[in-house]
């Protein structure tokens, strides 16, 4: 939208183009991971994953940690989800889940040496709040005897709270526990919205949430919104992006609905007809764009947005951004480790998931393995796909003569497949080439997904039509 | 899309796999004194000097163990090699890490069996020369004797330099500039390379604990005096940790 570009700096916002956007609207991965989990594969074991976990030892400097939780219960299903959760309200398979995890942390604590400080904790799900906080006290408490928490003050420590399920005094828990970041569900406060998604919550317990979360110290809080859920119109969604940007959330995520009731089953719930056509879709995100600048919020990368004064959006100012499953994080490499079904580890130049249903990963733990599905150690060809794709994602260009240098590769040459590639997005004006240079263009933030997969050597032969979301 | 080749070597250690029947590999620790007194390779062959070219040895693979018969010594042509004995207590000790162009085996001249371990850090290649053979070779060659006394005296320096009392810092930087001399005499950078060594290694060798080495590192790495990403270093301030180093160097 013109007008949010021309008041603030060139570098800030996206410069919004419907007929672009329309135009490139096609299904594409997330690039969370390079190559995308798809690739993994199944002949990936413990014996694999003990070995990457030693040789990430064996590193001069060894990385630091993060550490990923996943929670998959939710109390009742939000019909937009596409994650991996479990629905039920007996509360007491928390109990015997957190049992598995930290039988999980034991088991696989002990092969990173002590001296690797965790600088990042994420709890995601589902609902990590399904977990009483005494449990998540526990878990913390878990994770702290079985490694070296750091205690410096850029330790990120963070949670996904369903706020319909959480109290200002259990965040004064959290905050006692150790997190100092949160992320909450909005999506839409539209009460048709909420009906239609299965997802009732009020505005006023949302507000008190984020306000105990200011209270009791949270470094930060995120929103997250979604557009084009079903009966969502530029009216509601627009007095919900009223309300919550009056909130002032250091952190802002707007997600695009994907609709793919083939994949998810709670999918099935909405109606088809009820999804709003192309156009209003991109008319909710130009709004939601349109609005964020306005209030001052700067573009980090993908779907995020922050407040200036946020270390994300300074961080995204001096180049510090960095990118691994939990999302854009302020920590330079780290090696991550993932616990609780289907999460996924980046230990080396390796992937590797745990099994993504509950009896398979219930019963690995229970027999004393790693409950480990498939993984993935990357070529060399992938490590430096997976750099360029991660330059691109986090500092919005790529210098070339660095990768030339770097891998001995005459740039040109090794990716002439991905330059014709892009050579239509360079005519639209979403990536510039100087010499040396491939630079992302303010047109071409909203695009970031297209534009890396252009370098993406998996995506040419295979059904990709149903296995991502559409970019927009 | 089809398969193409990919550079895969490029950041691992250089192989000198230059050499052939005729030729010397460049980094070929006896072709300077061998071509010096005259002798060309297919000569040396000719006396029954050259045995053979070796390899390659995976990551883990030992090359010789401690008392097995010693005949030959090898000349590292490609990869990192790593000696080593276990104390009594079976406890790992490092004795060094031998790089293209150096040569293993020449503490097992004095008795008839290797004194220690041999394993390869990564994909290691060798040329194997009988030892007998070499040695009535020097008896008539004083260029290659010589050659092979200061190589033997290198091998007792090495071993003795970090000996003495010195600070973990000093001993850190002592190793990285050996590394980065040994390295450039061959014709590397001397600025950028590849640790092939795990860093329990480096410690064992520097009798620092693996967190100690870390920590050294990752402060010159705060100060600007290096560069470290996983297993590659670059040197950004040789003069400093040359200051560093030279207690320990003397020079």
């Amino acid at each position: 939208m013109q007008t949010t570009t021309s008041t603030v700096q060139p570098d800030r916002a996206w410069r919004f183009d419907p007929e672009l956007l329309r135009r490139y609207d096609r299904p594409g991965p997330r690039y969370t991971s390079y190559p995308t989990a798809p690739h993994f594969a199944e002949g990936f074991g413990e014996e694999d994953f003990r070995d990457v976990a030693r040789r990430s030892n064996d590193d001069p400097i060894p990385r630091q940690l993060s550490l990923y939780v996943h929670v998959p219960y939710c109390r009742s299903p939000c019909f937009y989800c596409g994650c991996n959760r479990v629905i039920t309200r007996d509360e007491s398979r928390g109990r015997t889940y957190l049992d598995r995890l930290l039988r999980e942390v034991a088991m696989v604590a002990p092969l990173f040496d002590r001296d690797r400080e965790v600088v990042q904790l994420h709890l995601g799900g589902g609902t990590p709040n399904f977990l009483a906080p005494r449990l998540l006290g526990e878990l913390v408490a878990g994770l702290g005897r079985q490694f070296s928490f750091s205690h410096a003050l850029d330790r990120d420590f963070s949670i996904e709270l369903d706020p319909r399920f959480v109290s200002p005094a259990d965040i004064e828990t959290l905050s006692a526990i150790g997190f100092n970041r949160t992320s909450l569900g909005v999506q839409d406060f539209d009460p048709k919205v909420q009906e239609a998604i299965n997802r009732v919550q009020g505005v006023d317990e949302t507000l008190a949430i984020i306000d105990a979360c200011r209270r009791f110290g949270m470094r930060s809080v995120n929103v997250d919104l979604i557009y084009g859920l079903p009966l969502q119109t530029l009216e509601g969604f627009g007095r919900t992006l009223d309300t919550v940007v009056a909130a002032r959330p250091d952190r802002l995520a707007i997600y695009g609905y994907a609709h793919m009731p083939r994949l998810f089953k709670a999918q099935r719930q909405i109606r088809d007809e009820d999804l709003p056509d192309p156009e209003t879709k991109l008319a909710l995100l130009e709004l939601a764009v349109q609005r964020l600048g306005d209030a001052g919020y700067e573009y980090i990368g993908m779907d995020h947005f922050a407040l200036p004064g946020d270390e994300l959006a300074r961080a995204r100012r001096e180049g510090g951004l960095h990118r691994n499953f939990m999302g854009y994080t302020t920590h330079a490499q780290t090696d991550l480790v993932g616990f609780g079904v289907s999460a996924i580890s980046h230990v080396g130049e390796s992937y590797t998931q745990n099994h993504r249903d509950l009896p398979s990963w219930e019963a690995a733990i229970d027999e004393g393995r790693l409950p480990l599905w498939r993984g993935l150690v990357l070529g060399t060809d992938d490590v430096i796909r997976a750099g360029l794709i991660q330059q691109l994602m986090c500092q919005g260009e790529i210098d070339t003569r660095q990768v030339e240098r770097t891998w001995g590769i005459d740039f040109g040459e090794y990716f002439a497949d991905a330059l014709a590639a892009l050579r239509p997005l360079q005519d639209d004006g979403l990536v510039q080439c100087p010499p040396g240079r491939i630079r992302v263009t303010p047109r071409g933030r909203a695009l970031l997904r297209i534009i890396a997969m252009c370098f993406d050597r998996y995506l040419d032969n295979q059904g990709e039509g149903t296995r991502y979301s559409r970019t927009i | 899309m089809a398969e193409r080749e990919y550079p895969g070597a490029v950041r691992g250690t250089p192989i000198a796999d230059d050499g052939d029947e005729f030729t010397f590999c460049s980094t070929c620790a006896f072709s300077a004194a061998c071509l010096s007194e005259g002798y060309d390779k297919s000569q040396l062959r000719d006396l029954h000097v050259l045995v053979e070219h070796v390899g390659p040895f995976r990551e883990g693979d030992h090359i010789f163990r401690e008392g097995d018969p010693f005949n030959a010594i090898a000349a590292v042509r490609g990869g990192t090699v790593k000696t080593y004995v276990n104390d009594a207590s079976g406890r790992e000790q490092v004795l060094g890490f031998f790089l293209p162009g150096e040569v293993i085996g020449l503490n097992a001249i004095a008795s008839a069996r290797y004194p220690c371990n041999a394993v390869a850090l990564d994909t290691v290649m060798l040329c194997r020369f009988s030892f007998p053979m070499m040695a009535t070779l020097a008896s008539r060659m004083p260029g290659l004797q010589r050659h092979l006394f200061n190589l033997l005296s290198q091998d007792i320096g090495k071993a003795s330099l970090l000996a003495g009392n010195y600070t973990a810092d000093e001993r850190l930087a002592a190793f990285l500039v050996l590394l980065s001399r040994r390295f450039a005499e061959r014709g590397f950078s001397a600025t950028r390379m590849r640790l092939t060594m795990a860093r329990t290694d480096i410690a064992n060798y520097l009798r620092l604990a693996p967190e100690t080495v870390s920590r050294v590192l990752r402060r010159l790495q705060d100060e600007g005096v290096l560069r470290v990403d996983r297993r590659d270093l670059e040197i950004l301030q040789p003069a400093v940790l040359g200051e560093l180093a030279h207690h320990v160097l003397r020079d």
